[in-house]
């Protein structure tokens, strides 16, 4: 199964995983990830694989960095 | 050929002279400054180093639209204002203060809420618009006006710890929408009035958008064009990632379906349906209502969900209310009566609104939403309390 390494942004921070890294099921998307980790539908505005703006439908291999943003509007 | 230094007098030779020696700048680039017209959007936490820095660095002529008045609570970060400036128009308070850091700068003054209705009005005059406003309807409508006119659009956006900076320029990358493309529903995000900032976290990211937009003035460096920068101040660290531009966009997309300004507020659910407070199927109560039923034979239990700060300014301690924060809520529950009809109470009654869900949703039926909160009291019944 693949390991990932996860950070959960702002207001998202307590879905963070011990040592920012976990482990998924095979074929695992990033929507499963999200429903996974228990995140309220919603509350993921952006979605990040290795840097890149991702969909939700990606498939998550081993070592990928996945980022999770809340929406951020403070000024 | 000699530099040509003509458009600047003595004073200014001197005051720019750190940027004269930078070849990205030089004379050349100084003059392209000075002939700039920015418009920064928000004189807030943002806005205030964005200002600040744009009108030492010489932008001929700076645009500061807000519509909203100083207040004590807004000085621990936006460093525009002081406190000889509390209740006065923060565009009056910026304007004072960047003609005190650069007279060669020229303010022009929007005291105004920018609307679907004024806000292409607003940016006709400007090379490119900067953005520290502080709600979802105004980033949309900012974006979609700077798409349509093509304009860069230079965003920025503070939470507690975080900030994000980007540069939109929908000619050759995405735009806001491309990354956000559906506003969060109304309520969801908290406002830095609810969920905190830093001070100096604005005044970081409002640096670094005040560096892109001298960048794109003078045509130096590469700009944030399809990158997004993340500053996290509790790691320091500085993170970017790659966003691709939608070419489905409904604004700048290949194929574009929204060719005019739409009603923002709308758009981002905030009348179609209502904030909390004002939903019919959420149990309120009056602030007069409710100064009658304290004073009957059977008083609510009156709850305050507001931070122990709030409290510390104004409270309704004397009539009996008990403070239990909405973070504590949850392991605080046991001091919560069950046989006593509840009154739930917060500073305008959103956040409150949203205890009397959750509470009702766990059984709990007598439960009622103090209809504008704090403020509402302190307007209807108690007008001796502090109003922050």
């Amino acid at each position: 199964m693949p390991v990932i390494t996860l950070k959960c942004y702002a207001t998202l921070a307590a879905y963070n995983p011990p040592k920012g890294e976990m482990t998924v099921p095979e074929s695992t998307n990033l929507a499963g990830l999200v429903e996974m980790l228990g995140i309220p539908p919603g509350e993921v505005k952006l979605m990040f694989v290795n840097g890149r703006g991702a969909r939700q439908d990606q498939v998550l291999s081993e070592g990928d960095r996945v980022g999770l943003f809340p929406p951020v509007g403070g000024g | 050929m000699a530099p040509d230094f003509s458009g600047f007098g003595r004073q200014e030779l001197v005051r720019y002279a750190r940027h004269f020696v930078l070849p990205e700048v030089g004379p050349e680039g100084q003059a392209r400054v000075k002939g700039a017209r920015v418009l920064v959007v928000g004189a807030g936490g943002l806005g205030s180093p964005v200002a600040l820095y744009l009108a030492a660095a010489g932008v001929g002529t700076l645009g500061i639209v807000d519509h909203d008045v100083v207040d004590l609570s807004n000085l621990q970060r936006q460093v525009l204002h002081g406190t000889s400036s509390l209740g006065r128009s923060k565009v009056a308070s910026a304007r004072e203060r960047i003609r005190e850091a650069n007279p060669h700068v020229e303010v022009v003054s929007h005291q105004l809420r920018l609307t679907s209705a004024n806000a292409l009005e607003v940016l006709e005059g400007y090379d490119l618009a900067v953005d520290g406003s502080d709600n979802f309807p105004t980033r949309y409508l900012l974006n979609d006006a700077c798409v349509l006119q093509g304009k860069p659009y230079v965003y920025g956006a503070v939470d507690r710890w975080e900030g994000h900076v980007s540069v939109f320029a929908a000619q050759e990358g995405p735009c806001y929408r491309c990354l956000f493309r559906e506003p969060p529903p109304p309520g969801m995000v908290p406002t830095c009035a609810e969920a905190g900032v830093l001070g100096t976290l604005p005044g970081v990211v409002g640096t670094l958008q005040a560096m892109e937009a001298l960048k794109l003035v003078l045509g130096a460096g590469d700009p944030l064009v399809g990158r997004l920068l993340v500053f996290d101040g509790l790691a320091l660290s500085f993170r970017q990632v790659h966003l691709p531009r939608n070419r489905e966009c409904p604004v700048c997309g290949d194929e574009p379906t929204q060719t005019a300004l739409v009603d923002y507020d709308l758009f981002c659910g905030l009348e179609p349906e209502p904030s909390p407070p004002e939903r019919e199927d959420l149990p309120q109560i009056a602030p007069g209502e409710l100064r009658e039923l304290l004073a009957g034979p059977s008083p609510p239990f009156l709850l305050d969900v507001r931070e122990p700060y709030e409290w510390e300014i104004g409270n309704l301690g004397d009539q009996g209310a008990v403070l239990i924060p909405m973070g504590e809520l949850q392991r605080r529950m046991g001091e919560i009566p069950r046989q006593r009809p509840v009154v739930v109470y917060c500073h305008v009654g959103v956040r409150s609104a949203l205890v009397v869900e959750a509470l009702r949703a766990q059984g709990m039926d007598g439960v009622w939403n103090l209809r504008g909160g704090y403020l509402a009291w302190a307007d209807e019944v108690d007008p001796s309390l502090p109003r922050y």
